[in-house]
């Protein structure tokens, strides 16, 4: 099949399909049914979701493919399990590149939402480029929030990667405390904050998808 | 003609050329495209909010060895004609707030809410799809009537929205958005190419009949001013 063929597949499956629908629809066997989604997902048409009982839910349309690709789709990508995932409501899409987790870091803290915030902390396991992470927190007055955020995730993800210690030097001593999400601060990560200067909006309970997941 | 990947690829060749980053709004075919309602264009139709922008743009797209075109020769000699450059098998018409006769009013601005960023200098919000029905009614041409048959089918239109709309054209100073409008959409409603509310024809033409009163009671106003005076 050319990439055409598929262009028209896409249109002719647009919407809500399971592997099963799929199979019903086009009358193949499961194992070219998943050959297929696998091709469309490759050309960009699928958006996967997750139903009850982590059961897979693609959503096929040729829109998936034109839009770009949003941050929150990224962030998805790299969710480890599927409680951490986020609704993908975005509006802003990014074409011709791809988001780097740097990048990403910085627009979860911007989001201002406990959601970003929990899915943002398996982030720093994909973070190499510290110095642009540090350029950019700079630029958002947020390098005490990520350092924060950094040893809560040290304590609730495994193999997350060493922030190397300029990163830690290079962080202003503050006198004010500074909201991640106003008006949250954590009974658990007390010591943290202190340090930091900085109210963290979670709980070690709020973090246990991780423990289940990683 | 320009299909989605042509699109991309000067859009972010652009983008990477563009000295600094700015925000340019998308309508016709190119916001159509970038929302997923169409394969492809003619024209890649930009509104820039000023001049400097603009200027910049035109600059970076001359670097990339894109020639200007004579807006004359397309547009004879309408007020608000676009710059336009030729791209690839296409061009790019880069308006400065006005469009021929539409207004790219500030409730377009406002639902014009989705972001695309091209080469991380180059944002490009594509107009509310419907906006662009309205934009479109305006001109008489055969493939924007196909377009505008292609949002209503594809796509949710709110047709308060565009009701609202028309009306705040005519503030603006587009005189025929209504007539265009109606003319356009009882066509379609008539070939029935595409569903149309009777009630959206129906208040269209109340609001015609609302403008058509009000244009003579001025005119008449006017004439009783003038024959005192003389």
């Amino acid at each position: 099949m050319r990439i055409s063929k598929y262009d028209k597949l896409a249109e002719a499956l647009e919407g809500f399909n399971r592997v099963e629908s799929l199979q019903d629809k086009l009358k193949i066997n499961r194992q070219r049914a998943i050959f297929l989604m696998h091709k469309l997902r490759a050309l960009g048409y699928v958006k996967t979701y997750y139903g009850a009982n982590n059961k897979r839910i693609y959503y096929i349309s040729k829109r998936n493919k034109e839009r770009g690709i949003s941050y929150t789709s990224v962030l998805n990508k790299y969710a480890p399990t599927a409680g951490i995932r986020i609704l993908d409501n975005d509006n802003y899409f990014v074409h011709g590149r791809d988001i780097t987790p740097e990048e990403l870091m910085i627009y979860c803290l911007k989001q201002n939402s406990i959601r970003y915030v929990i899915a943002s902390l398996i982030l720093f396991r994909k973070i190499k480029d510290w110095s642009l992470l540090y350029k950019l927190a700079k630029k958002e007055n947020a390098v005490n929030k990520i350092i924060a955020l950094y040893e809560v995730a040290r304590k609730s993800v495994r193999k997350i990667r060493k922030m190397p210690k300029r990163f830690y030097n290079l962080a202003r001593k503050e006198k004010k405390f500074y909201y991640i999400v106003e008006p949250y601060s954590s009974r658990d990560f007390g010591e943290i904050e202190k340090k930091w200067r900085t109210y963290i909006p979670l709980n070690i309970a709020d973090l246990t998808e991780y423990k289940e997941g990683v | 003609m320009l299909n989605k990947e042509q699109q991309e690829k000067i859009f972010s060749s652009i983008g990477k050329e563009l000295k600094k980053p700015m925000q340019v709004y998308a309508i016709g075919g190119t916001s159509m495209m970038l929302r997923g309602a169409k394969e492809n264009t003619l024209d890649i139709d930009l509104v820039f909010l000023n001049s400097d922008d603009r200027k910049i743009f035109l600059e970076a797209v001359g670097n990339l060895g894109f020639k200007n075109e004579n807006a004359i020769k397309v547009y004879g000699l309408k007020e608000n004609v676009p710059l336009m450059v030729n791209v690839l098998e296409g061009r790019i018409d880069l308006f400065l707030e006005k469009i021929i006769t539409s207004t790219f009013s500030d409730n377009m601005k406002k639902r014009a809410n989705e972001t695309h960023e091209f080469g991380t200098n180059l944002l490009i919000k594509p107009a509310d799809l419907n906006d662009v029905l309205i934009m479109k009614s305006a001109t008489s041409r055969a493939k924007d009537e196909d377009d505008i048959v292609s949002i209503i089918n594809k796509s949710q239109i709110n047709w308060d929205v565009i009701l609202e709309e028309v009306q705040s054209q005519i503030k603006l100073g587009n005189q025929l958005a209504i007539i265009g409008l109606e003319e356009v959409l009882e066509r379609i409603h008539n070939k029935k190419f595409a569903p149309v509310p009777k009630s959206v024809l129906d208040s269209l033409w109340v609001l015609l009949n609302k403008q058509i009163n009000e244009k003579s009671g001025k005119e008449k106003k006017e004439h009783k001013l003038k024959s005192l005076t003389v």
